[in-house]
């Protein structure tokens, strides 16, 4: 599959939507989340936030329909979605009902493919993970557990609730309602990993039969510095404890501790069958994430929920992280008032440079690569030269250029050059 | 307005850093109404915003005093300020050139410190009239009748003369009025005679451009002269003239005995250098006033800005600088690893420094400075003759050279008695000899030593105020050149010479510098996609090694949903951070790395 340079607007081939809510914040995390009495108890606010969401779906078919058509499969029709991702937060926590309200909204407004792909992210532990055979019936075809480690001190170091045995727990109810693609995501480089644990984490989760299995490199950015969040900012404020956990975590992090962990995870995850699609993403064939493939191949995604981020093929936009503006928009208090789309903002459009090299970054996250000539153009040429002379790069038999292992390590030193 | 010349007194305030000089200057601004209280803002004179944010004065300043004294005659009093740092005593010396006497400040609490002392016998070199002044007086620490004592035994100066005073609560400031009155000459000269003014500073103003600073030995100034510049020989119909206040107030003469502006129109500061007399171009005078000897660098430092493209800025930067500062020097100098920039001299490490800021801060420049260096005399075999290198990169081979010479200095340490073990050990471990020690009072001593001012330069100062608590205070003066066996300590990264991190040194040192630099490098070298040695040599001969491992891992975090835009972001920044590394062969080295000299800890 090419990246394709899209220069033209065109309909979303995927839809994501942001579920904000957990019942505790990890300190790592980045994502937009609320917990506390937000998510749990009389004053929780999932049901204003699940009405604003069935709304802004609306509106946002609304426009749509108006620029490509409404959905459809005859002429002067837009095709229906290929895919449904359910993020988070804890997007298990919701009610059975209010998740297939959901995915019907979608079905109904974007139309959804036959064998469309319905992926809902969650928690392991027993009061997190929601009930698995409702989720199939309402229409989840793919779960993604969030495990992030076998070792129960890790665990509590990352301030999981759930214990190592709940990801077998969830894994085997998942199995048991049919869900067809069952995905385990692990962290690496975690403080107090030792290769030893993270070697017994990979087998525990190879033995549990994914059909998915992501490592993510824990890396701790600082959102606040990075001037994300603002009043109309993408992100919410880092909290002062977060702020101090992540200090004193970058400290136990280790570069050359990763990489091993990372070889060490390519062979073997290599020999139990799955093939690595993407630097951090293996699965047995068929079952790679179609959802993340379109962004990486950059194909249109349209998003709702607070942060949630969405491209058209030629512009990519944001929703503001922050609650009130968004519900406030979508359900105003005064009824006379209509709904309008939560606050926000545009990034600025790339130039067909910028672009090119924005394609190039995200297809070299896949197996597949990126077409030689493609990276043959200059100014990508002389990075070309550069990254096959440093044993980053390979070139296949069908005229591609993909990382090599070390090159997937290494891949920000090529794309801080393409950029 | 006039005032005759009998009425005019000129004068400076000297004093050791922090004693006060310029709280009382304000004083005596208030008191004679020459600035108003509403409009006062603590050191008025010291208008630089560095020179308020590190309480110091950094360029000499004068402002006129209208002073109606208690005889009921008004004097016209000139206040030139001084500098109180051990590295400007060129400043103040060129400051008391224009005067006949000085205001002597000395902390009640404190005592005499080393500026004091160096302040003094420049003051007594131009026969000035010296009025001594306690200040702080109010502090409950101050012990004026030991402070006079100490006056009294190294100064010969009689407690009959000390004025009491305290600057901060205005105590004693009609007193130091009334002896600038009575026990200060005025100036001599004749008005009638030939005009000769002694430029003693300059400053360059877009609209006046230079704008000297003179005091008149002779004759009469008037507002449409045309003057002469006696050592460049340029004339130039002057534009305006006048006093300070301390903003310049046009007048419409000048005469024998006064200070005040020149604004000459010139727009090069090298036809109207500091030292040179002025004089009516229609009636010029026969010979000038003795100048000033130039002011000689001492500490040698290359400047170079960050972005290559910013050098003709830089260049520019420099001259408009060295309008107002003609005390540093600058020339056109390239380096492998930094690029094109400037081989600047300063009077010192701290000048070094403020004139880095100043560059970085009126003219928006980000720039790097080599480590500091000082000049070395170099004789090379087979009676080639000697060469000067401020500069270690451009030292001659090892072959060619017959000796090396550095400079020294004789250092001033006033301390109390306690400190003396630990400040012997200091000077000793930089290798210096102890000449002699005097006790000022039964608690603090005046130890001099000798040693080289490449020692000086690196960290003396600030250990010296660490190991003594900040009680010690220093001053220097050169002290000739002395051989010794001194090497030229190579940096080699991934086998590449870097230019801009060699390093003359001390043959028994060059070890232990070679491996605290290679350490401090490892620290700030990142790693790159292969593993990088870095080495320090004398000659072919490697004296410590240490190697920075290959980078195994760069990734970013995962590339989740439509957060595209930020992981851009966050490659850009990766990419600025690399775009302002400089290479070095084929290893990317970011500009903190050529600090490392500095940065080398102790041991």
């Amino acid at each position: 599959m090419a990246p394709s340079v899209v220069d033209a607007p065109s309909p979303p081939v995927g839809l994501y939507v942001h579920f904000p809510f957990c019942v505790s914040i990890c300190p790592y995390c980045d994502f937009v989340v609320l917990a506390g009495s937000d998510t749990l108890g009389p004053r929780n606010r999932i049901a204003s936030y699940v009405d604003a969401v069935l709304t802004e779906l609306d509106l946002r078919a609304d426009v749509v329909d108006e620029r490509f058509g409404r959905p459809g499969r005859t002429a002067g029709r837009r095709a229906p979605l290929a895919s449904l991702y359910l993020g988070g937060g804890t997007p298990s926590l919701l009610a059975p009902d209010d998740l297939a309200g959901i995915v019907e909204r979608v079905r109904r407004r974007f139309g959804l493919a036959d064998g469309a792909e319905v992926t809902v992210e969650a928690n392991p532990g027993p009061d997190e993970r929601g009930d698995v055979f409702l989720q199939r019936d309402a229409g989840i075809s793919r779960i993604s557990f969030g495990a992030q480690s076998f070792n129960a001190a890790e665990l509590g170091q990352l301030g999981r609730r759930h214990s190592p045995g709940d990801v077998a727990d969830a894994v085997d109810a998942a199995r048991a309602a049919g869900i067809g693609s069952i995905n385990i995501d692990l962290l690496y480089d975690v403080p107090g990993q030792s290769l030893a644990s993270w070697t017994d984490s990979l087998e525990r989760a190879i033995a549990l039969g994914p059909d998915h299995v992501s490592l993510y490199a824990l890396v701790l950015d600082d959102p606040d510095a990075e001037g994300l969040t603002g009043p109309s900012g993408d992100h919410l404020p880092t909290s002062a404890g977060a702020r101090r956990w992540r200090e004193r975590a970058r400290v136990a992090q280790d570069d050359d501790r990763a990489a091993a962990m990372y070889h060490f995870a390519v062979h073997r995850l290599t020999e139990a069958g799955f093939h690595g699609y993407e630097l951090s993403n293996w699965a047995r064939p068929g079952h790679e994430s179609r959802h993340n493939l379109a962004y990486w191949e950059r194909r249109p995604v349209e998003a709702v929920g607070p942060g949630a981020h969405a491209f058209d093929g030629l512009d990519r936009r944001w929703t503001a992280a922050r609650l009130d503006g968004y519900i406030a928009a979508l359900r105003p208090a005064d009824h006379a008032v209509p709904p309008s789309l939560p606050p926000g903002g545009v990034e600025p459009r790339l130039d067909p440079t910028a672009a090119a090299a924005e394609a190039l970054i995200l297809g070299l996250r896949l197996e597949a690569g990126v077409p030689l000539l493609a990276f043959l153009e200059p100014p990508f040429d002389e990075t070309l030269a550069w990254a096959d002379a440093a044993g980053l790069v390979e070139q296949t038999t069908d005229g591609r250029v993909r990382f090599t292992t070390n090159g997937r390590l290494l891949s920000n030193e090529v794309f801080a050059r393409l950029i | 307005m006039t005032i005759p010349q009998d009425r005019l007194r000129n004068f400076s305030i000297i004093a050791h850093i922090d004693h006060g000089k310029s709280t009382l200057a304000d004083r005596l601004l208030e008191f004679t109404h020459t600035i108003e209280a509403r409009q006062m803002h603590s050191q008025v004179l010291d208008s630089m915003d560095l020179e308020r944010e590190k309480g110091i004065t950094i360029k000499a300043r004068a402002v006129r005093l209208d002073y109606p004294a208690r005889d009921g005659k008004t004097y016209g009093l000139n206040l030139i300020d001084t500098p109180g740092h051990v590295d400007f005593s060129y400043e103040v010396s060129r400051s008391l050139q224009a005067c006949e006497g000085a205001i002597l400040v000395v902390d009640a609490a404190q005592g005499i410190e080393a500026q004091t002392l160096a302040n003094v016998h420049l003051a007594l070199r131009e026969n000035l009239t010296i009025i001594p002044v306690l200040n702080k007086i109010d502090l409950p620490s101050a012990q004026p009748d030991l402070v006079m004592d100490e006056l009294e035994n190294v100064l010969a100066i009689p407690r009959e003369e000390v004025i009491l005073a305290s600057a901060k609560e205005g105590r004693g400031i009609e007193d130091i009025l009334e002896a600038i009155v009575a026990r200060i000459p005025p100036p001599k000269g004749d008005p009638a005679a030939p005009l000769k003014g002694l430029i003693f500073d300059s400053h360059y103003d877009a609209y006046k451009g230079v704008v000297v600073h003179v005091r008149l030995a002779a004759g009469t100034l008037h507002a449409h002269d045309t003057i002469r510049l006696m050592a460049s020989g340029v004339e130039s119909e002057l534009l305006e003239l006048g006093v300070f206040r301390p903003q310049l107030v046009p007048v419409k003469e000048l005469r024998a005995g006064e200070v005040g502006y020149v604004a000459t129109g010139l727009k090069s500061v090298r036809d109207a250098q500091v030292g040179d007399t002025v004089t009516d171009a229609s009636r010029p005078a026969t010979t000038p006033l003795p100048g000033y000897q130039e002011a000689k660098s001492l500490v040698f430092a290359g400047i170079y800005p960050i972005s290559g493209e910013d050098y003709p800025l830089l260049r520019e930067a420099l001259e408009k600088l060295h309008l107002n500062d003609a005390s540093f020097t600058y020339e056109p100098e390239s380096s492998v690893a930094l690029g094109f920039g400037f081989r600047c001299g300063f009077l010192g490490l701290l000048h070094m420094e403020i004139v880095q800021e100043r560059l970085e801060r009126e003219f928006s420049l980000e720039l790097i400075a080599s480590a500091p260096s000082v000049e070395y005399r170099v004789v090379l075999t087979l009676g080639r003759g000697t060469v000067n290198v401020d500069n270690p990169a451009l030292m001659p081979n090892a072959g060619e050279i017959e000796a090396i010479e550095e400079p020294w200095v004789r250092v001033g340490v006033i301390t109390p008695s306690q400190y003396i073990g630990a400040l012997m050990d200091l000077s000793t471990g930089h290798r210096g000899t102890f000449v002699g020690m005097e006790y000022l009072d039964p608690q603090r001593v005046l130890i001099t030593f000798e040693m080289p001012l490449a020692e000086l330069i690196v960290d003396y100062y600030d250990q010296l105020k660490s190991r003594s608590q900040g009680y010690a205070s220093m001053d220097y003066e050169e002290a000739g050149y002395r051989a010794a066996p001194l090497v030229k300590l190579d940096v080699l990264v991934a086998g590449e010479p870097v230019d801009a991190l060699s390093l003359i040194v001390h043959r028994d040192n060059a070890q232990s510098i070679g491996r605290r630099l290679t350490a401090a490098l490892k620290e700030l070298i990142p790693r790159q996609m292969f593993e990088v040695p870095i080495q320090a040599a004398i000659g072919s001969n490697v004296v410590a090694r240490e190697t920075v491992r290959a980078l195994r891992k760069n990734v970013l975090a995962k590339c989740y949903g439509g957060d595209i835009t930020r992981k851009r972001k966050l490659l850009e920044k990766q990419k600025e951070g690399k775009q302002r590394m400089k290479r070095i062969g084929s290893v990317e080295i970011p500009q903190d790395a050529f600090l490392a000299v500095l940065r080398m800890d102790e041991g």
